[in-house]
């Protein structure tokens, strides 16, 4: 493998490894709407 | 409308939904013999600028048009897209929006039966491959196994001998697949696809991580190590670049990979609520996508081909096709790792089969939908239609079986030609229609991140541009011979007329859905906007 080809391969994998962790943890924190049991609530 | 509201139980649940909609075949077979056959790694170059300016901004756009359906009780592709294009034309356009679900499905759960199918014989003893013969016999074997299970020699030839055994595959596979639409969104498909998507990427590990440690297992070949295997799949050849082709394949790989133009991403966005965010929710999607397929997709299936059968033997898989390279060539792979042979084949297949059943979900789900908001039936007789239409499909599929003539006739022209027009005719309502300034209020309506505006210029200008020159491109480069072929063998013949025949269907239930809708009073042409 060339230098080129480790660059290419290792830069891939970050950005696809990256981005995919970034995503989930971007929506696990953000706080989920509580659903209501029916009978609760005004 | 009297039937109980349909929507997703959690917003990890339609992220998971899409994503296995778009996680498929492709990631694990295609996207590697691509990239490998068009520049190595830098086919990455044009393909993460399709990705960006071409798979992301359509894919918002299909997540915000759904979602702005929904809020109006709109759920199928034709209704959602007559709202969006405010009147018939539109809606007899989105029609193409159910016909590609359900067209593909036909001859997809036939492939997913496949994997199924070779799943199970590895974890029953193995395909028949003799270990101790030299490779030539192995690739015979192998080739045989195919050739039973998908009866490719000739048509009928799944309803006789051994390869009956593919038909009783079948019948397993399409009934899971029914179970899970019957069971509707949140109770079935999610719930699916929750438990589907973790034991997939674990597949994937494991057999990556295996793939990974090979090493040089022939001591007599150190140039077949795992080191020049990766370097096969991703040392750069600048000179593609300058090929149209290249960018042409990158377009096309990052396009049918992530399902935009399909209808299911507008189906699965119209279940969820107004103050849902669509911005984050579709990244993920596609983002979980690229992991399979850059991640995993493009590190095992070539990496594991070279290190056992050279660079001549890995080219010459290459060219045989995903299929050729997928169910032909790896089993010959797995047979040189000795006792993890029948581990390593039962992990990939039933990874595989995975990667096919969130995805063949995916494609009844648009059609259900569609019938129940045209005809006002309950889930359970919906699915039934569905469940008929389906099996009248297959039985066709497993049929005219000779050359793959039925199905290739189908892919073409519903799972490649049609996507790219359901795509600009997307596009260009979302942008032109509905407008871009409204679209990107609703896009971050409820949003959890600021999509970047640079992509609003994007979403309306270089997107439609893009994708015209794509869809042009690719017209001259495959229309001409798939015309004659369309119309040359029986089994392309019957696909033709499967394909007019679902059309005809859509079409009239898509006329019975707007009178009923319209005498509802159910604002099917956006005379009043939702807010």
């Amino acid at each position: 493998m060339t230098t080129l080809g480790w660059i290419f391969m290792t830069v891939s994998l970050v950005m696809v490894w990256g981005g995919t962790f970034w995503c989930f943890r971007k929506v696990l924190e953000t706080p989920q709407e509580e659903k209501v049991p029916p009978g609760f609530g005004p | 409308m009297t039937q109980q509201k349909e929507e997703w139980g959690s917003k990890l649940g339609v992220i998971l939904a899409v994503a296995g909609s778009a996680v498929g075949l492709g990631n694990f077979l295609r996207f590697p013999g691509q990239a490998a056959a068009n520049g190595g790694g830098a086919f990455l170059i044009p393909y993460f600028c399709a990705l960006f300016l071409l798979g992301l901004p359509i894919g918002w756009a299909e997540w915000t048009m759904g979602k702005y359906g929904g809020k109006k009780g709109l759920h199928g592709a034709p209704m959602v897209m007559g709202a969006i294009g405010k009147g018939r034309l539109a809606r007899y356009l989105g029609v193409l929006g159910v016909l590609i679900p359900l067209g593909v499905s036909t001859y997809y759960v036939f492939i997913e039966t496949w994997t199924f199918a070779y799943f199970l014989k590895y974890i029953s003893g193995g395909i028949g491959i003799d270990r101790t013969a030299d490779l030539v016999t192995q690739t015979a074997q192998s080739g045989s196994f195919y050739s039973m299970i998908t009866g490719v020699d000739g048509d009928g030839q799944l309803f006789t001998g051994d390869s009956k055994y593919t038909v009783m595959s079948w019948i397993f596979v399409f009934a899971v697949n029914i179970y899970f639409v019957f069971r509707g969104l949140s109770k079935g498909i999610e719930k699916f696809v929750s438990y589907a998507m973790p034991v997939m990427a674990v597949c994937a590990l494991i057999v990556l991580i295996r793939v990974l440690t090979l090493g040089t297992p022939n001591p007599a070949l150190p140039d077949q190590n795992v080191v020049n295997g990766l370097g096969y799949m991703w040392n750069p050849d600048f000179s593609a670049l300058g090929n149209f082709k290249t960018w042409l394949a990158a377009a096309g790989q990052i396009f049918f990979s992530l399902s935009v133009g399909f209808g299911v991403i507008i189906n699965y966005a119209s279940y969820m609520k107004a103050k849902d965010d669509v911005a984050l929710s579709g990244l993920t999607a596609s983002a979980t996508n690229e992991l399979f397929e850059v991640g995993f997709g493009g590190m095992i299936t070539l990496t594991a081909a070279f290190v056992f059968l050279g660079l001549s033997g890995t080219a010459g898989a290459v060219a045989t096709g995903s299929f050729g390279l997928g169910f032909n060539t790896l089993p010959v792979v797995f047979a040189q790792m000795g006792a993890f042979e029948n581990i390593i084949g039962a992990l990939w297949f039933f990874m595989l089969w995975l990667a096919a059943i969130t995805s063949s979900l995916s494609m009844y789900a648009p059609s259900v939908a569609h019938l129940k908001e045209a005809t006002n039936w309950t889930q359970g007789k919906s699915t039934a239609v569905i469940a008929i239409i389906g099996t009248i499909g297959a039985l066709l599929t497993l049929w005219f079986t000779k050359g793959g003539a039925f199905w290739a006739t189908v892919d073409f022209w519903v799972g490649t030609y049609l996507i790219f027009l359901l795509a600009m005719v997307q596009i260009i309502y979302f942008g032109w229609v509905f407008g871009i300034d409204r679209g990107w209020k609703e896009l971050h309506q409820g949003a959890s991140i600021q999509v970047p505006t640079i992509f609003k210029f994007v979403m309306k200008y270089v997107a439609p541009a893009y994708l015209i020159i794509v869809f042009v491109g690719f017209s001259i480069q495959s229309l001409g011979a798939e015309l004659r072929n369309s119309w040359a063998t029986t089994g392309a013949r019957v696909g033709m007329l499967t394909i007019v025949a679902i059309l005809v269907y859509l079409i009239v239930v898509t006329y019975i859905g707007e009178k009923r809708l319209r005498a509802a009073g159910v604002d099917i042409d956006d005379n009043t906007p939702a807010n």
